[in-house]
């Protein structure tokens, strides 16, 4: 591992964000739209039935917390895309880059833009609606941690089609990991889908990270089992999809990877 | 010891060297499969400071090869070596000395063009990074443009702006794909003078492809040729004009065009007119004899111009059998 190259491939993505606006619109727009439109409705919701609990600090919690899987591996795949965008692909891997290093890269790029976005997020939610994650402290911090790795293995699931199949299915950066969504239980409990859907969210680490972070919100307490499930599950799926995207990668070198841009 | 193997040892070979493609996919349980040889079974060898011309018609494999050269594309078979080491063995060590330039090729468009360099400098391990970039920016005439992005420069600028960054890390081996495709003539001009005295100054060899004959024929010490994937000739410039035998005979007749066209076509040779001048090809060897038999069967000509065959009468002959 050169961390040179490395610090290249981040510098490299950093000035086009700094030059970008539409990458701008990403990381602030949409995450301040959605707390806004979000927060109203669920005020409304709180308002006119009282027995819910807590309901738009739940919603905007899990609101901004989905922003940690969504922009990690947003990173990653746009990254991926850019370099099919800009015809650079071919120029990036005919350097001494070696694909691990282009991980590393995305992967880092993937946490400091989910730093920017999440506090910019929480920001918006504590202007608006006096909702403070930060009152959690470092509780919240291991289920950020394991929300980070969802969106790293998303990234590269989706990254590694993309390299097969190039730019055909590139709307798969956008839609693939809400595919999770429903099954993540991000707003509700996984005892309120339907039996064919729990099961599919009890092997998604994203289910478990979300109901321990409601009981952190409402307990102040961290359940440890939905912590170690979570971490379980995303360090296979993570060792996975790695394998997974040099596989992929491998089979487009095969093709050559000329022909994606 | 280890000295005197390296000056000998050539900077790139290339050993059997194959590319098949298939049209099926793995989902297509039912269908034939039909397998495109892009590039089949090739062998050469680049020497340490020679500038190779690879030259062939549009789907002759020059790209396909250049690509896997680059280890952007998986040979089906066969091996390339690079300065004796085997490049699906040490290619992070390999590609840290080559490096590549095609007019029809990208950088990142919304980032400025100094930014651009800076990030491949990083890649290629450049150490004094600043002075490596001044220096090609200024060298390619693009150093007034190094606060502009890509996507402000014409398709000139920008091909000089990827010839900067291909001599960023002084590779020892460079694969230029039409690097002089954009480029006005003068400029085009500078960058065939600048890459001659890398060659000269540096040692450092180039496999070069163009569609130029005559920049090809001006830079390259050695050419070859595909077809359907295949070498078909590898040569000097002037040995493969050599292979040509026939020169372009044009004169403007005054008398007795009839003979000389009943002449033409006993000795199946093909011609046409242009106005009152006759273009045809025709052995060199025999031209004095040919002039003599028509001035005796009462052919007049006025004009007459005979022209030795170039690398594109070459290109043309072989492109078109």
């Amino acid at each position: 591992m050169n961390f040179s190259r490395v610090l290249a491939v981040i510098i490299r993505h950093l000035y086009n964000f700094k030059h970008n606006l539409e990458r701008l619109t990403d990381s602030f727009y949409w995450p301040a739209l959605d707390i806004l439109l979000w927060g109203i409705t669920t005020q409304y919701i709180q308002q006119a039935n009282q027995k819910v609990s807590n309901l738009v600090l739940v919603f905007l919690s899990g609101l901004i917390f989905w922003q940690v899987i969504w922009r990690s591996q947003y990173e990653i795949t746009v990254n991926f895309l850019e370099e099919l965008w800009n015809q650079n692909l071919v120029n990036l891997f005919a350097t001494p880059l070696r694909v691990e290093e282009w991980i590393t890269a995305v992967f880092s790029l993937g946490f400091i833009n989910m730093i920017v976005s999440v506090s910019f997020a929480g920001l918006v939610a504590w202007l608006l609606y006096s909702v403070n994650i930060l009152n959690f402290g470092w509780l919240l911090l291991p289920f950020f941690a394991s929300l980070l790795i969802v969106g790293w293995w998303v990234g590269l699931i989706v990254s590694g089609l993309i390299s097969l199949f190039g730019k055909n299915i590139q709307s798969l950066a956008w839609a693939g990991v809400t595919l999770l969504a429903p099954f993540s239980a991000l707003y509700y409990p996984v005892s309120s889908l339907p039996v064919w859907a729990q099961k599919i969210a009890r092997i998604l680490p994203s289910s478990y990270i979300f109901e321990g972070m409601r009981k952190v919100l409402s307990t102040g307490k961290v359940p440890f089992v939905n912590l170690v499930i979570s971490f379980g599950l995303n360090f296979v799926y993570l060792l996975l999809s790695y394998f997974f995207f040099k596989y992929c990668f491998a089979k487009s070198r095969e093709k050559g990877l000329a022909r994606l841009e | 010891m280890f000295l005197v193997y390296n000056t000998f040892m050539p900077a790139l070979e290339v050993k059997n060297l194959k590319k098949y493609f298939s049209n099926k996919n793995w989902w297509q349980l039912r269908k034939k499969p039909v397998v495109i040889k892009a590039v089949d079974d090739i062998s050469f060898t680049i020497g340490k400071g020679e500038i190779v011309g690879l030259l062939g018609p549009n789907g002759a494999g020059k790209t396909t090869t250049t690509q896997m050269l680059l280890g952007t594309l998986t040979p089906s078979s066969g091996e390339i070596f690079y300065f004796g080491q085997k490049f699906n063995e040490h290619n992070k060590e390999v590609l840290k000395r080559t490096n590549f330039c095609s007019a029809y090729i990208g950088l990142p468009h919304r980032i400025t063009v100094w930014e651009n360099l800076a990030v491949y400098a990083r890649l290629y391990e450049v150490k004094n990074i600043k002075e490596r970039i001044e220096k090609f920016l200024k060298e390619f005439e693009v150093w007034p443009l190094r606060n502009k992005a890509i996507n402000q420069l014409s398709a000139g600028q920008k091909t000089r702006v990827l010839l900067a960054k291909a001599f960023l890390n002084h590779p020892e081996i460079l694969l230029l794909d039409e690097p002089t495709a954009s480029l006005d003539p003068d400029i085009a001009v500078k960058v065939r003078k600048f890459l001659l005295e890398q060659q000269k100054e540096y040692k450092v060899a180039m496999l070069f492809t163009s569609h130029n004959m005559h920049e090809v024929q001006e830079i390259c010490d050695r050419i070859i040729f595909l077809n359907k994937g295949k070498i078909i000739y590898q040569d000097t410039p002037t040995g493969l004009i050599r292979k040509l035998k026939k020169a372009k005979v044009k004169m403007v007749v005054i008398k007795a065009k009839d003979i000389l066209e009943r002449y033409l076509k006993a000795q199946k040779i093909k011609f046409y007119w242009r106005k009152r001048m006759i273009i045809f090809r025709i052995d060199e060897e025999i031209i004095p004899k040919a002039l003599y038999q028509l001035s005796d069967r009462g052919v007049r000509y006025d004009e007459i111009e005979i022209l030795r065959p170039t690398l594109e009468d070459f290109f043309l002959e072989v492109a078109n059998k």
